[in-house]
């Protein structure tokens, strides 16, 4: 378990520099019933227990983040979507400024997420064929049975919150070389 | 009649009771209690300081609306939960600080054209606020390079430098005879009035903590506290209360906070919670008796209007940095602004500006057809070689693009808004040319690759609109609602246009014409 930031510097780069900017982007996470500070991707690694969604849901959509954005899934897509639902009025996904309002964003993800399993027959490892079939569909709405919000724009969605876990903070800037040249350095991922 | 309510706990009594603590409300806050006024500004959203302003644009969501949902249908709809802001500050402390006048022509569009309306007072009318408030917050810009700008003082700071993505563009423009000016932005080049310089780095979105740009939080609120007025942060407001005795005189407001309904009575009741939410509190203050204020005839809510926008995309072969400058833009371009050709509306182009790869404005969000393997590849050159610029369209007011009550209730037991707005005909058209002649100028720059996005609402304006005849709007020039005695509305809502410029140094300009009359006024 990662739960204090020396355990954490032990991990990995020992830098000074590296261990204040890793300390400053952590978020809560519930591991093994224990509530612990980690990055998004160390709670992924770690099995963090999701609050909102179900781990068929959580499946579902590591699936298909990865497949749009590879690295939405060590970025730890799942614990950031899940993290925001549980926080309510104060979550701070993008789907906000979609016309979500915020009591229904739980509903929006989890059914999503429950008809994307569906689709790919609840297949815990799903073949990259399949995905790019479902993707397909989805982007064209015209995936059988769907019973969630528009599958185009739950695609766009999933494909948006991506980008957010895998290039919007400071190691994603870093990723593609922009500099990120923080004003106030974000204390935590979000 | 006056309300009551079994859980009103507190009374309190202020000569100014100001709802909003947005750049409307502070202005005025500042500028009242400057002239000795005892005031209270009620703010539905929580307290916000600078070092919450974190450089983040996923933390930036936290400074848009959070309160309760507005409906929104129509073919345009208005992008609220977007374009409004949650907190001191409002949505100017999350504002790209393009500080541009209205044209002379933007006041007569009615009479000009045949539609819309005509503002009840004229360019010349606001061009002593424009120029005051200028001095005060600061703009930079150049004054002669702007050749599209109505009469007024020079701009007291030179203008922000362009960098390499700005550069790139600027020769698109020329290449098709189309002249630019550096964008005049409410954004320090050089320390201004105690306020550090900008440095450049595209986070104005997340709000810019080091001051240089002008948000609220370093311009009109240090002045309001310091002149003594007063504020209370969670005061969601429900809706304004009219006296027992005389159905024109408010008595005051109602309000939520924590929990609890309470009531500030006040001389004078100034209504500056953005477009939306003031129509909505306006709507919701009806009773048995009386009509909601301003609605005698059926006005309140009517002429919402947004600028429809675009952002256009072009991966150039020069560098361009597109992280470098600000979120406003670089260049400006208004040369087809008074659009002599068809008549169709004004427009503008804001060019160059600062973006991230994500977000709802990031260029990787702009092309959901790149996904998988390819995705880091063409990030990663977009970095670097991406350029963008935004067109802005006027909105021509319609009385059926309205803000009206919802069946549904948030959980005070108020109903909720619902807007409806449509684009019409012409102006999509204006839009879709304006859109192709962008991506023309994009590859006369050089682009290799060009894409749009969709069409945008950007900013929200009308709905409690001013004019001298009261079956035709909601307030008089000074924002006083017609039928009232001491109600006012302050901000973006009270524009009968939009012209195709961003709205708050008119915004700006006009709360400070109200300031100097409310401080007159005994």
């Amino acid at each position: 378990m990662i739960d204090n930031e020396a355990q954490i510097a032990t991990r990995g780069d020992t830098s000074r520099r590296a261990f204040l900017q890793r300390s400053l982007w952590l978020s809560t996470f519930l591991v093994a019933g224990q509530l612990v500070r980690a990055t998004p991707s160390e709670a992924k690694q770690l099995g963090f227990t999701p609050q909102v969604l179900s781990a068929e849901q959580v499946r579902a959509l590591e699936a298909v983040a990865d497949f749009l954005v590879p690295g939405a899934t060590a970025a730890g897509i799942a614990p950031y979507i899940d993290d925001q639902l549980n926080k309510g009025d104060k979550s701070l996904l993008m789907i906000k400024y979609l016309g979500v309002p915020l009591p229904d964003q739980a509903g929006f993800y989890t059914s999503a997420l429950t008809a994307i399993d569906q689709a790919l027959n609840d297949a815990s490892s799903p073949t990259h064929q399949k995905i790019n079939d479902l993707i397909k569909a989805m982007g064209s709405d015209t995936v059988n049975n769907w019973q969630a919000p528009p599958a185009s724009f739950v695609l766009f969605v999933l494909r948006s919150d991506g980008l957010d876990v895998t290039y919007g903070t400071p190691a994603g800037f870093a990723d593609l070389g922009i500099p990120y040249n923080a004003h106030i350095e974000p204390i935590e991922l979000w | 009649m006056v309300a009551t309510s079994p859980n009103i706990s507190t009374q309190q009594h202020y000569e100014t009771v100001i709802v909003g603590a947005g750049a409307a409300g502070l202005l005025l806050a500042a500028r009242l209690a400057e002239a000795g006024q005892q005031v209270v500004v009620l703010e539905a959203g929580p307290e916000r300081s600078l070092n919450q302003l974190t450089s983040s644009q996923i933390w930036a969501r936290r400074l848009k609306w959070a309160g309760p949902h507005v409906e929104e249908d129509g073919n345009h709809k208005i992008g609220h939960a977007f374009n409004a802001g949650w907190g001191t500050g409002g949505s100017a402390l999350h504002h790209y600080a393009v500080w541009l006048r209205l044209h002379e022509r933007d006041f007569t569009v009615a009479s000009d054209s045949g539609v819309g309306l005509d503002w009840p007072i004229s360019y010349e009318d606001l061009r002593p606020h424009y120029d005051r408030i200028q001095r005060e917050v600061g703009i930079s810009g150049d004054a002669t390079a702007d050749i599209w700008r109505p009469k007024g003082e020079p701009y007291p700071m030179p203008p922000l430098p362009v960098f390499s993505q700005g550069q790139v563009l600027q020769k698109g423009f020329s290449k098709l005879g189309l002249r630019t000016s550096p964008l005049p932005l409410a954004i320090n080049s050089q320390p201004y009035n105690g306020r550090a310089s900008c440095l450049y780095d595209g986070w104005c979105d997340a709000g810019c903590p080091n001051g240089a740009l002008a948000n609220p939080l370093v311009t009109w609120l240090p002045r309001a506290k310091a002149a003594g007025a007063e504020f209370i942060h969670d005061a969601y407001v429900t809706r304004v209360l009219r006296s027992a005795k005389n159905s024109a005189k408010i008595s005051g407001v109602e309000y939520v906070h924590q929990g609890n309904t309470q009531t500030i009575s006040a001389d004078r009741v100034i209504i500056a919670a953005f477009t939306v939410q003031s129509t909505r509190i306006l709507l919701n203050s009806a009773d048995a008796e009386n009509p909601a204020p301003g609605n005698r005839y059926d006005q309140l809510g009517r002429y919402l209007t947004t600028h429809p926008a675009a952002t256009i995309f072009g991966i150039m072969e020069e560098e361009t940095y597109p992280h470098q400058g600000v979120s406003g833009g670089q260049l400006l371009c208004q040369d087809l602004y008074d659009n002599p050709d068809d008549k169709l509306g004004a427009s503008q182009w804001l060019i160059a500006n600062a973006v991230k790869p994500h977000d709802l404005l990031g260029y990787g969000t702009s092309r959901p057809d790149i996904v998988g393997a390819k995705l880091k590849a063409w990030l990663t050159h977009a970095a670097k070689h991406l350029a963008n610029m935004n067109i802005v369209v006027e909105d021509i007011a319609d009385p059926d693009n309205r803000i009206r009550l919802s069946d549904n209730k948030d959980a005070t037991g108020a109903r909720l808004a619902h807007t409806t707005h449509n684009l019409s005909a012409a102006t999509n058209k204006l839009w879709n040319t304006r859109v192709t002649q962008s991506e023309e100028i994009m590859r006369a720059a050089g682009a290799t690759e060009v894409w749009h996005g969709p069409q945008a609402p950007m900013h929200i304006m009308g709905g409690t609109v001013m004019g001298n005849d009261p079956s035709q709007s909601v307030t008089d020039s000074y924002g006083r609602v017609h039928d009232t005695d001491n109600l006012y509305v302050a901000g973006p809502s009270l524009f009968p246009g939009t012209g195709a410029v961003n709205p708050t140094f008119t915004m700006s300009a006009l709360a400070s014409r109200q300031a100097d009359f409310l401080s007159r006024k005994p």
